[in-house]
């Protein structure tokens, strides 16, 4: 089967920082994936070259077997990869439904009723007319969750969805994405709460100074040594 | 009655009361609603791409120069008559936005700016150095004619259109994604939006306008010269209209336009010597007191749509 995100030696750097070290790895479809590591390993990197937001230095990526390394961020979004920001990027003047209105085209009453659907899901449809700007930070964050799910992405990249949501939401959050995955879709989630890695993953992949130093069932991964070693030194 | 139906009725008297006011009028008074028209179109074509897109074009007044020109050009040299001129001069006024908008873009916040300041620069060192067509730096003069009236119903149709368009844009969905790239241009990729495409149409919207109304004011005055069509006081008083108005709505750069258009007719010409002092003071004070403009305030306040 095509994996439904591929990585070949993934590398790129900043000045003389080395962010993301040759980095490989294989996402199949329909299933979670974690990617973790300390602060500053590298993950919101490979994120961002992932969806073109920063171009890779070298190796090649490819999505469904189709080589995306070299497009705009658009077109790789435009073929079914969708991204949250580890730090809210909603768009603040625009209302909440607005947010989620702009990437649909065609019929916008049916766009709309979506938009409502996707918003009352994460309980905000109240505010569906208001600023995302004048959203609670927790909120912008399910505005944007949502406003992934509005283009029907069967790729979907979370950097830290669980981040500043309550735990009441939160729950709420986890089945979703469960559900995304029941639905044929692959997630990849950037996440430092273990206990929602260890809830939600099946595979999951270690990052540390860039380099990728393990991968597996994360009930293996938190034994392993190099894995302890990377977040509590020796 | 809504107050929407209230709006919409007193816009239909506002736009009857126009259209009949040349057969009552002063003769001043056609020429001043004439202006009135051209800056309503000026400041709306500038709100198009830089009220939306929050790319800020410093050399607005290029459309217009460009457009006069064009004009100017086809009614003098050709024999054009002064309608199809105009309407030529939206179409070259539009190509030169094509021709500056691809590679200038993808220049972000300032260097934009820069860019197109340049632009303008350059154009009216182009058009003076092209003494044969243009008549270099001692200018161009057109045939004599007296098209006041027909003029003033041109200018205002291009009013009402920049304003309707304006209207149209900010109600879908297009026009929301412009605005994307105004809030966060790196998330509207990321969504699927394709910004440089967006930006062209917004930008090739934004110059029509200031073409045709370059012609129109060329064939209204009769005579064009390279600093009374490319001058950098057009582009800042646009700016400062629709600042003042309300930026990314549909009646900011109208509202912003009239009253300081009206303020200046009435207040400033009995104080010439303050005029371009109170002007600053004014461009300050908006900038330090109220950023988002009448109607920008009134939005946020009372979470108004950006249709009013
Ligand atoms: N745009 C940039 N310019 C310069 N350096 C950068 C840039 N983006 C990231 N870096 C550097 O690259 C390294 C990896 O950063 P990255 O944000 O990918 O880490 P991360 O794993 O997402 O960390 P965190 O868990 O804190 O979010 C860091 O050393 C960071 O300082
Ligand atoms: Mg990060």
């Amino acid at each position: 089967m095509t994996a439904a995100l591929e990585l070949d030696a993934v590398k790129k750097s900043f000045g003389g920082v080395t962010a993301v070290n040759g980095v490989s790895l294989r996402l199949e479809p329909g299933r979670i994936y974690g990617l973790i590591g300390p602060n500053g390993s590298g993950k919101t990197t490979l994120f961002n070259c992932i969806t073109g937001v920063e171009r890779r230095d070298a190796g090649r990526i490819f999505f469904q077997g189709e080589r995306i390394d070299g497009l705009k961020p658009w077109q790789i979004a435009v073929k079914g990869v969708g991204r949250t920001f580890q730090v809210t990027r909603v768009f603040p003047e625009l209302s909440a439904l607005e947010n989620l209105l702009v990437v649909t085209r065609g019929d916008r009453a049916a766009a709309e009723r979506r938009g409502r659907e996707l918003l009352a899901f994460v309980k905000l449809e109240q505010l569906a007319g208001e600023y995302a700007g004048n959203l609670s930070y927790g909120q912008q964050k399910l505005v944007e969750f949502v406003r992934v799910l509005m283009r029907d992405p069967s790729l979907v990249l979370l950097d830290e969805p669980a981040a500043g949501v309550n735990r009441t939401l939160l729950n709420d959050l986890l089945e979703a994405v469960r559900r995304l995955r029941d639905e044929g879709r692959t997630v990849l989630l950037v996440e430092h709460d273990m206990k929602v890695v260890m809830g939600l993953c099946e595979v999951v992949f270690v990052l540390d100074h860039g380099d990728k130093i393990a991968e597996g069932p994360p009930g293996i991964i938190q034994a392993d040594e190099r894995v302890i070693e990377a977040y509590f030194g020796r | 009655m809504s107050p929407a139906r209230l709006f919409q009725g007193g816009l239909v008297v506002v736009a009857a009361a126009l259209a009949v006011y040349p057969f009552f009028g002063t003769g001043y008074g056609v020429r001043a609603l004439l202006q009135l028209f051209m800056w309503i179109a000026l400041a709306g074509s500038w709100n198009l791409i830089s009220g939306l897109t929050g790319y800020v074009s410093f050399g607005h007044v290029a459309f217009f120069g460009a457009g006069a020109y064009t004009a100017a050009i086809l009614i003098t040299n050709a024999g054009w008559s002064w309608p199809l001129a105009c309407a030529a001069a939206g179409v070259a006024a539009c190509g030169l936005a094509l021709l500056i908008g691809y590679p200038c873009l993808r220049l972000k916040g300032p260097y934009f700016a820069i860019a197109m300041l340049g632009l303008n620069e350059v154009l009216r060192a182009l058009v003076s150095y092209f003494e044969g067509l243009t008549g270099g730096g001692s200018g161009l003069s057109l045939p004599t004619l007296q098209a006041s009236v027909p003029i003033y119903y041109v200018m205002g149709l291009c009013a009402a259109a920049v304003t309707a368009l304006t209207y149209v844009i900010i109600t879908s969905r297009f026009g929301l994604r412009l605005m994307t790239i105004r809030e966060d241009e790196v998330a509207a990729e990321a969504m699927g939006i394709d910004t440089a495409r967006h930006k062209l149409y917004a930008f090739l919207l934004s110059a029509v306008g200031p073409g045709i109304v370059g012609g129109l004011a060329a064939r209204d005055q009769g005579y064009i010269e390279p600093i009374s069509v490319f001058p950098l006081a057009t582009t800042i008083t646009m700016i400062v209209m629709v600042l003042f108005g309300g930026k990314g709505t549909v009646w900011g750069p109208v509202l912003g336009a009239v009253i300081l258009f009206v303020s200046q007719e009435v207040v400033w010409a009995r104080f010439p010597y303050v005029h371009q002092l109170l002007f600053g003071a004014i461009i300050v004070a908006v900038v330090l007191l109220m950023p988002r403009g009448v109607l920008g305030i009134l939005q946020i306040k009372y979470r108004l749509p950006r249709t009013v």
